[in-house]
């Protein structure tokens, strides 16, 4: 049996609504069939008032062990600096933050908020947000760059707005079941078995992305999302299209841009006017190249793929 | 447009070029703020407004800068349909042909 407590501070509940719509496994099969105990869950822990903070104490003074511990949404430190923008149980969040840290053997941070600070964290942060150890790329966070948990593990971060159901609960049973130890994890602690290939790997697009064929407008079913709308698919890590939404979509089959949420710098361009839904140039060429791609090798390659391209990669070949 | 009214308007256009029809071919717009700005003047346009649309996005009939840019690498032209698929233009064009909206 392994205890989980899941928190939310700086958060929507995005990703306690993924999370309750996880499918494999759910919600229920954590408990069911992988022995796992959520102790308490902003949505549905049974504890209330004292009860509450009296299981936490249990938690944090040792008295009950704490092998899973989940947090949703930013660490808030305003106003200046005592979080008690954001209190919980008694107290600020950021202090419970810091006492089950040290007790847990796995920190998992889910959503973008948590990792790296996501929304709230966008200039001029009034809520002074950060993620457990990143602060958009800045290693560090609240935690500080060398927090390890029990287990020896950074904190482990399943970014997203919100993350993907599955990989929320995926990562949290092989956690509790003992597999903790085998996670691999990238530069930005992020599990490498999502968060290696892109957003684009799997797209229905990716013919029209190789014959440089754009979509200009929302709702046309021919054409890449990359180079006009913004789409952030060929500079994203995550299986957006291997693991499909709902067991159905995703953004970019839907005709819908990547926004870049599994990145540490979402939202991009801080959100200025102009720069969502609309693919950022400098003198006509985009600002942020496809993954591994510069400028000259990308105009060559436009210049050969637009010679190259079919008659059919001009029209709707979704047709139902 | 059948294909018809496509080829008289490519022909309406080369015409023009052809006499010495004055574009604004600069500025270029450096960033997405500018291209913005000349998209915004072009949906004040009659829809119709060929010549219109030419001079505010500069127009011409050959590559143009050091780098020579043109239709055929531009993002927004489709190869087979010759034509550019920019919604605030949507007008036939030659594959030599350049404009200042040119994306890739």
């Amino acid at each position: 049996m392994a205890n989980l407590l899941w928190l939310q501070g700086g958060a929507c509940s995005g990703n306690t609504m993924s999370f309750l719509n996880a499918e494999e496994p759910s919600a229920c099969d954590l408990v069911t069939d992988f022995g796992i105990n959520v102790l308490w869950h902003p949505s549905l822990g049974l504890e209330l008032g004292e009860n509450l903070q009296k299981m936490l104490l249990a938690l944090t003074s040792g008295q009950m062990p704490l092998d899973i511990f989940v947090f949703e949404g930013t660490v808030v430190n305003a106003p200046n600096g005592t979080g008690e923008w954001n209190r919980f149980a008694g107290r600020p969040m950021r202090d419970w933050v810091t006492d089950l840290c040290k007790v847990a053997n796995f920190v998992v941070a889910v959503g973008d908020c948590a990792t790296w600070g996501g929304i709230p964290a966008t200039a001029p942060n009034p809520t002074e947000s950060e993620g457990l150890q990143f602060l958009k790329r800045d290693h560090g966070g609240y935690l500080g760059k060398d927090f390890k948990s029990k287990a020896g593990l950074p904190v482990i971060n399943i970014p997203g707005c919100p993350a993907h159901p599955d990989w929320i609960t995926q990562i949290v049973v092989a956690v509790a079941t003992g597999r903790g130890g085998e996670l691999s994890l990238d530069e930005f602690q992020r599990p490498k078995t999502f968060f290696t290939s892109f957003t684009q790997t799997g797209c229905t697009r990716n013919m029209h992305f190789a014959y440089k064929v754009s979509a200009t407008e929302f709702g046309q079913r021919k054409g890449c999302l990359f180079y006009d709308l913004g789409c952030r698919g060929p500079m994203t890590h995550s299986p957006c299209n291997r693991i499909l939404w709902n067991r159905q979509s995703s953004k970019t089959r839907a005709g819908m841009p990547c926004m870049g949420c599994t990145e540490p710098e979402f939202p991009f361009f801080d959100l200025a006017p102009g720069t969502v839904f609309k693919t950022q140039t400098v003198m006509g060429v985009p600002k942020d190249m496809p993954t591994g791609v510069d400028k000259t090798g990308y105009i060559k390659l436009t210049a050969a793929a637009k010679a190259a391209s079919p008659r059919w990669a001009e029209e709707d070949i979704f047709v139902v | 447009m059948n294909s018809e009214q496509q080829n008289a308007t490519l022909r309406k256009m080369a015409q023009l070029m052809r006499d010495g029809l004055k574009t604004q071919t600069e500025p270029f717009p450096e960033t997405e703020k500018e291209f913005a700005a000349i998209l915004e003047e072009l949906r004040r346009l009659d829809p119709g407004d060929l010549e219109g649309k030419m001079v505010i996005s500069g127009f011409v009939d050959h590559p143009y800068g050091p780098d020579r840019q043109r239709c055929m690498e531009c993002m927004y032209y489709l190869v087979h349909r010759q034509w550019c698929d920019l919604p605030e233009l949507a007008v036939p064009v030659e594959a030599d042909w350049w404009c200042r909206l040119w994306r890739i």
